[in-house]
């Protein structure tokens, strides 16, 4: 408990160096935290280029929203994507970064990766309130489904920001991880259905029926993913206006759980062994 | 935290209160041959690394008593610096135990995270909240660490156009606002010019005045002549004597001759 306890008395040290984050980032640009968005609006152009109309993918349709726009759909999935993507990468770095700062004053060292994420967790929410107003634009019933939406996101936060504290330390460890990561991220992110909808590998998984004589197939295989069901959800309460299933919820607290203690757990075994492996 | 009891009692008659009690404190440090820090080294030797126990500091006790200024003197790779480190909660002892009656704060190095892209004014309330202080304590102490450190005009510049001089007196002057219970300093008492490093000596004698704890690392003597009133002298990782700062001194300068 006394360890919470530090965490708790550290949380105007966390929103110092968020803000550190936040608005160092984007000194000395002429359109500041305007540039948070360049990078999903780019993102969005080349993948409905891409996917929509050179492929032909056909949209879905958000049921019972009606929207039929592979654009739109695919926001819903790519922002939670970007989110936890930042997280981890800027995450592993967070203690190797800041080990002239670790090495010269004690404070809980938990702080930097929680800093980052929040600082990034802010440009999310930017993000995702530049969606709402283009989904509402469009035809979408979003409104009553904020504050859902908000609670999700503070669920997918506990699940990112306790990769990104595993990494962190492990890294510390072991510094080829945060190359290896960047690798794993982008295999992770064409395993996960947020350019494709989930049924176009449930046809090839028919297809292939059980892999090895077994009952495993390759959709029980894919959907062990644990962001799957958190894109379901974004896209669910998003896009199609409805509850998720239950069932994807609970897996997805369950994960959230998971990450978020392991990271705490870690943190609290290692922290005051870095700044001696620093 | 197991390792520090703030504010545990002391058993039977004391002759005065300490404000920090080292016990039986040994750090040892893993030197590694080779560090493998590669995940393909580790799985191609199918361990993590081969390395040697180094003892930097064994069975180190000593008592410093409230309101005293406490020196750590010894030659280079004494493990002075490494006691000091254990004392600002940096390192943690291996073994033994470190005991504080009342809050700590260290002063290693200046400017501790301090942001370049950020103005003066914002560096304040980062730095303070990173050495520990709330920010309604740096509200109240605003005008004064930046008096005390003659940046006033520039307070809106970012950092990275300040000199190297304004720069270390801001982060000093922040640093000697945190106005903890104990202080922990390496020597970083001489910064900036000789009219800031004299306000800066007498800003220490001023904070022994008010009966504040203050343990010191330094290499000069005639500062711990000065200064300090009790004295640990530490060789080769082993406490070689601890006690009023004459003697320690005069068996340190003894020893080197």
């Amino acid at each position: 408990m006394s360890y919470f306890s530090e965490i708790w008395n550290a949380r105007e040290l966390l929103q110092n160096l968020t803000n550190r984050e936040i608005r160092g980032k984007y000194r000395r640009t002429a359109l500041g935290q305007l540039w948070s968005l360049a990078n999903p609006i780019a993102a969005i152009l080349i993948y409905t280029f891409i996917f929509s109309f050179l492929f032909r993918l056909p949209a879905q349709v958000g049921d019972p929203s009606g929207l039929d726009n592979y654009a739109l759909w695919l926001v819903c999935g790519l922002l939670p994507w970007l989110f936890f993507n930042r997280v981890v990468i800027l995450g592993v770095d967070s203690l190797v970064l800041n080990g002239a700062l670790i090495q010269k004053v004690y404070f809980p060292r938990i702080v930097l990766p929680l800093a980052l994420a929040n600082a990034t967790f802010f440009t999310w929410l930017l993000e995702m309130g530049v969606l709402v107003v283009a989904l509402s634009i469009l035809g979408a019933f979003v409104a009553p489904w904020i504050p859902l939406v908000v609670v999700f996101m503070a669920v997918f936060w506990l699940f990112s920001v306790g990769v990104a504290m595993v990494a962190s330390i492990l890294n510390v460890y072991f510094r080829d991880l945060s190359y290896l990561l960047t690798i794993v991220l982008q295999f992770w992110f064409y395993l996960t259905p947020i350019l494709y909808p989930v049924e176009l590998v449930e046809e090839q998984s028919n297809r292939l029926g059980g892999l090895g004589g077994s009952s495993i197939t390759l959709l029980n295989i894919y959907q062990a993913n644990p962001i799957g069901g958190f894109i379901e959800i974004f896209r669910n309460l998003l896009y199609d206006n409805r509850f998720p299933d239950l069932v994807t919820v609970l897996i997805a607290l369950g994960w959230a759980t998971l990450s978020i203690g392991a990271g705490l757990w870690l943190y609290a075994k290692k922290e005051r062994l870095m700044a001696e492996l620093l | 935290m197991a390792l520090c009891q703030e504010g545990a009692t002391d058993g039977g008659a004391t002759v005065s209160d300490w404000a920090v009690r080292v016990e039986n404190m040994s750090k040892k440090f893993r030197l590694y041959q080779e560090r493998n820090q590669t995940l393909k080294s580790a799985i191609l030797r199918g361990k993590t690394s081969t390395h040697q126990d180094f003892w930097a500091l064994e069975n180190i006790t000593f008592d410093v008593i409230e309101g005293q200024t406490h020196g750590l003197i010894g030659t280079n790779g004494s493990g002075k610096s490494t006691l000091l480190k254990c004392l600002a909660k940096i390192y943690w002892p291996t073994s033994g135990t470190i005991s504080y009656r009342g809050r700590i704060a260290s002063l290693l190095e200046v400017g501790s995270g301090f942001h370049e892209e950020l103005s003066g004014r914002e560096n304040i309330y980062l730095n303070g909240s990173i050495l520990g202080m709330t920010k309604k304590e740096i509200d109240k102490k605003f005008d004064e660490i930046v008096d005390f450190s003659g940046v006033e005009h520039y307070l809106d510049q970012p950092i990275k156009n300040y000199s190297r001089g304004m720069y270390v007196r801001l982060g000093f002057s922040i640093a000697i606002n945190v106005d903890p219970d104990i202080l922990v300093v390496d020597e970083v008492l001489s910064v900036g010019d000789e009219g800031f490093q004299r306000k800066s000596y007498e800003r220490f004698l001023d904070f022994k005045k008010r009966g504040k704890t203050i343990i010191l690392v330094t290499h000069t003597m005639p500062v711990v002549e000065e200064i300090c009133d009790s004295v640990t002298w530490l060789d080769r990782g082993t406490m070689m004597q601890t006690g009023p700062a004459t003697e320690v001194v005069a068996a340190y300068r003894k020893s080197l001759n």
